[in-house]
C-alpha cells in the first residue's frame, strides 16, 4: 500500500535514492519503480518531474539531469554525480544487522558456506556504522518451518506436523489445511482446519517439531461450529509475582489488590498454569477448580514422599 | 498518458527540495570547498535578501545533515583566515561495502524481507533499494528454502533504534516484578531478540549499571530525551553475552514420565531410559523459573535433585494445597 503523508525531507531522501535506482534499472516501468519507492505512481511522477529540474550549477540542458518516462519506461541520463546509491543510516544498518543475525541462526547447520558469507557481511557492515554493539536475533522456530507453512498456503496444499500441545502434554502427528499465519502476543500461530480433529485448530509454530508438505489438498468434513467456542469463567487471586500472573494469565489491570475475573478454553490450561505459578496465585472460584488443584498438589506431594 | 502538465503544483515544497538536491550535487561535485557566497551565486533556489540567503542556507545544511548526508567545512588556504567553504566527500556520501556478489545480495534481501510488517520495514526496505541499485542482481538459487521473520511488537520500537544509533538517553515506566511503576533511564546500547521477546540493554543512569529490560514490560511510552551528552557504547557489548555472565548455571536431575514433559525434555542435556520413565538433566540459572516449568509438568516430572531444589518446589505444592484447600 503507498503511503500517503510525505514530509519534504522524506521525499528529498526518496529523490536521492532515486537517482542511482534508476541508473542501475535502466528502462524500468512507472509502475513497478512506484511500487519499489512504496509510493503512487501520480507521486512518482511528481517525483520525477522535480527530479527533472535538478542538476549541476548553470542549470542549462547540459547540466540538468536527462530523465524520459512519458512512455512509461523511466530512464536516466547525465546524472554521474548522484548515480551510486547513498550510504547505509544507522536505523537501516540496525534493521540488516539484526535480519543477518537471524539469516545466520535460520540456515541449515549443512549450509556452513552460507553462513561464513553472512557473518562477512556482518562484520563488513558493522565496521561502515557506528554500532559497536552485537544485535542478536535468535529466532524461536527454524526458518525452514515458515517457509514450509508459506509454500503450503501458496500452493493451497496440505501439511503434516507433529505437534506437541504443550496443554496435553502430548506429541501428535496431524494432517493439516492450512489457511493463515497470525500473530498474538508475539507467538506466532497457524489457523488451519485440522483432519484429525476434524475442526479449526490454532497451532503455535514454536510448538512443531516437524512440518511435511503433503501432496493431497483440501480436509473434508471439517465443522465450523468448533468445540473450543465454550469458555471457563474463573476467578484468580493473586498473592504475589503479579507481573508473571499478568504475562502468564494474559489480563490487563492497574490496581493491586482486586481479583481478577478470566476466562479460558480448557480446564487443564488453568490447573497447569495455577500449579506453574508455584503458589503465587489461587484460584477463588469456581470451586471444582479449586479442588482439581489441590487434589493434583496433593497427589505431587505423595509422589515425592514416596519416592 | 502521463502529461507533466496535469500533475498537482506544490510550487514551495518542490521549489525547497529541488534546492536541497541541487545543493547536493554542488557540493558533491566540486573538487574544492565552495563559499557560502559561490554557493549562492551558483546553486539555483537561493533567492532574496543576504539575510533570507543566509537562513535558507543554514536549514538546508541541517536538512541534509539529518538525512544523513556529511558536509565538511574547511577553508581554501589553511594559513590564511579565509572564508569558510562546504563539500560533501563522495567516499562519505556513497554506500560502499567493497566487492558484492550475488549471494551476498540475497542473503541481505532475506535479512530485509525478515522485516516485512515489522517495526523496521520501512528502513529495511530502504536499504534494500540501496542494495538494488549497486546493480548487482540476487542470485537466489543457491539458497535453502528459509523464511525468517522478525516480530517487534513495541509501537516505541524506533525510538529506541534511533536512540542507540544518536546516542540518545531514552526514559520509560518499567513494571517490576511487583508491578511497581519505575522510572528508568538508561544510555541504550544495544537491542536483540530470544524466544519471542525483545530486549534493550544499556546503562542505567540511576543505579550506574548496566542492565536488560524485555520491551513487553515497558509500560507506555519510550521517550527519546534529546540534549543529552554523549556516551560510548562498549565495542563488541553483547546483550545475550552480558545476561549469561551475570548467572551461574547449576545441573539439575529430574525424572519425567516417557511421552510426557515435553518443554523439560526438549532442554535436555541427557536422557536416561528408566522403564516407564526417563530420568534427564537440565542446566538452569533460576531455581523459582525452573520450578514453575517443572510444575507445569504436573505429576509427569519430579526432581531428583539438588536436594535444595526439591525442598523448594515440595515447600511450593504445600502452599498451593494451603492456598485451594
Amino acid at each position: 500500500m503507498p503511503k500517503a503523508a510525505q514530509t519534504p525531507l522524506g521525499r528529498t531522501a526518496r529523490l536521492l535514492d532515486l537517482v542511482p535506482y534508476l541508473a542501475s534499472h535502466q528502462g524500468i516501468e512507472l509502475l513497478s519503480l512506484a511500487q519499489e519507492f512504496d509510493v503512487s505512481q501520480s507521486q512518482m511522477v511528481a517525483d520525477l518531474t522535480t527530479l527533472w529540474m535538478c542538476g549541476l550549477p548553470g542549470y542549462t540542458p547540459l547540466e540538468l539531469m536527462d530523465l524520459s518516462f512519458e512512455s512509461g519506461f523511466v530512464t536516466i541520463h547525465n546524472a554521474e554525480t548522484l548515480a551510486h546509491p547513498r550510504t547505509l543510516s544507522d536505523e537501516e544498518s540496525i534493521a540488516l544487522l539484526l535480519g543477518l543475525d537471524l539469516v545466520i541462526e535460520s540456515l541449515p547447520d549443512d549450509r556452513e558456506d552460507l553462513k561464513r558469507i553472512a557473518i562477512d557481511l556482518v562484520k563488513r557492515l558493522s565496521a561502515r556504522s557506528s554500532l559497536p554493539a552485537k544485535l542478536s536475533a535468535i529466532p524461536v522456530i527454524p526458518g525452514s518451518v515458515r517457509a514450509t507453512i508459506q509454500s503450503a498456503l501458496g500452493t493451497k496444499s496440505a501439511l503434516e506436523i507433529v505437534y506437541h500441545s504443550s496443554y496435553s502434554d502430548n506429541v501428535s502427528t496431524r494432517v493439516v489445511t492450512p489457511i493463515e499465519l497470525r500473530d498474538d502476543n508475539g507467538f506466532e500461530y497457524l489457523w488451519a482446519a485440522c483432519q484429525s480433529a476434524r475442526a479449526f485448530r490454532s497451532f503455535r509454530l514454536d510448538r512443531m517439531q516437524s512440518v511435511i508438505l503433503k501432496a493431497s489438498t483440501a480436509v473434508t468434513g471439517v465443522s465450523t461450529s468448533s468445540n473450543e467456542s465454550f469458555e471457563i469463567d474463573y476467578t484468580l487471586r493473586i498473592h504475589s509475582r503479579p507481573r508473571e500472573a499478568m504475562e502468564r494469565f494474559r489480563f490487563e489491570r492497574d490496581g493491586l489488590e482486586a481479583d481478577v475475573e478470566i476466562s479460558s478454553f480448557s480446564d487443564e490450561w488453568i490447573r497447569r498454569s495455577v500449579l506453574a505459578s508455584s503458589g503465587s496465585v489461587e484460584v477463588v472460584q469456581p470451586q471444582a477448580i479449586r479442588t482439581a488443584i489441590a487434589q493434583a498438589a496433593r497427589l505431587i506431594l505423595d509422589r515425592y514422599e514416596s519416592n | 498518458m502521463l502529461d507533466v502538465a496535469d500533475q498537482p503544483k506544490e510550487p514551495t515544497v518542490s521549489r525547497k527540495i529541488e534546492r536541497l538536491i541541487n545543493l547536493t550535487i554542488a557540493l558533491l561535485a566540486t573538487k574544492r570547498y565552495l563559499t557560502k557566497s559561490e554557493i549562492f551565486r551558483s546553486v539555483d533556489g537561493y533567492e532574496g535578501s543576504a539575510e533570507t540567503k543566509e537562513r535558507m542556507f543554514e536549514r538546508d545544511k541541517d536538512d541534509l545533515r539529518n538525512l544523513g548526508v556529511v558536509i565538511e567545512v574547511g577553508s581554501f588556504d589553511p594559513v590564511f583566515e579565509d572564508e569558510a567553504g562546504y563539500r560533501i566527500k563522495p567516499e562519505r556520501y556513497t554506500l560502499d561495502l567493497g566487492e558484492i556478489t550475488g549471494v551476498e545480495v540475497s542473503l541481505l534481501s532475506l535479512a530485509a524481507e525478515a522485516w516485512r510488517g515489522a517495526a523496521l520495514d520501512d528502513a529495511a526496505h530502504s536499504a534494500l533499494t540501496k542494495l538494488r541499485s549497486i546493480g548487482v542482481e540476487s542470485d537466489l538459487d543457491g539458497l535453502p528454502a528459509i523464511s525468517p521473520r522478525l516480530n517487534a511488537a513495541h509501537s516505541d520500537f524506533v525510538v529506541i533504534t534511533t536512540a542507540i544509533s544518536k546516542r540518545q538517553r531514552i526514559s520509560f515506566t518499567y513494571l517490576s516484578s511487583s508491578l511497581e511503576r519505575q522510572s528508568r533511564i538508561i544510555e541504550p546500547f544495544a537491542i536483540a531478540t530470544k524466544n519471542s521477546h525483545w530486549y534493550v540493554a544499556g546503562n542505567d543512569i540511576e543505579k550506574s549499571q548496566i542492565r536488560t529490560f524485555r520491551l513487553d514490560r515497558i509500560d507506555g511510552e519510550i521517550f527519546a530525551i534529546h540534549a543529552t551528552g554523549e556516551y560510548e557504547i562498549p565495542k563488541g557489548f553483547d546483550i545475550f553475552q552480558s545476561l549469561s555472565n551475570e548467572q551461574n548455571a547449576t545441573v539439575a536431575t529430574i525424572d519425567i514420565r516417557k511421552g510426557k514433559a515435553q518443554l523439560l525434555r526438549n532442554t535436555a542435556l541427557s536422557i536416561v531410559d528408566k522403564g516407564e520413565w526417563d530420568q534427564i538433566t537440565v542446566e538452569y540459572f533460576n531455581t523459582g523459573i525452573l520450578i514453575d516449568l517443572v510444575l507445569w509438568h504436573g505429576e509427569d516430572a519430579l526432581v531428583q535433585g539438588p536436594m535444595d531444589l526439591r525442598i523448594e518446589l515440595i515447600a511450593k505444592l504445600h502452599e498451593i494445597v494451603l492456598l485451594h484447600a
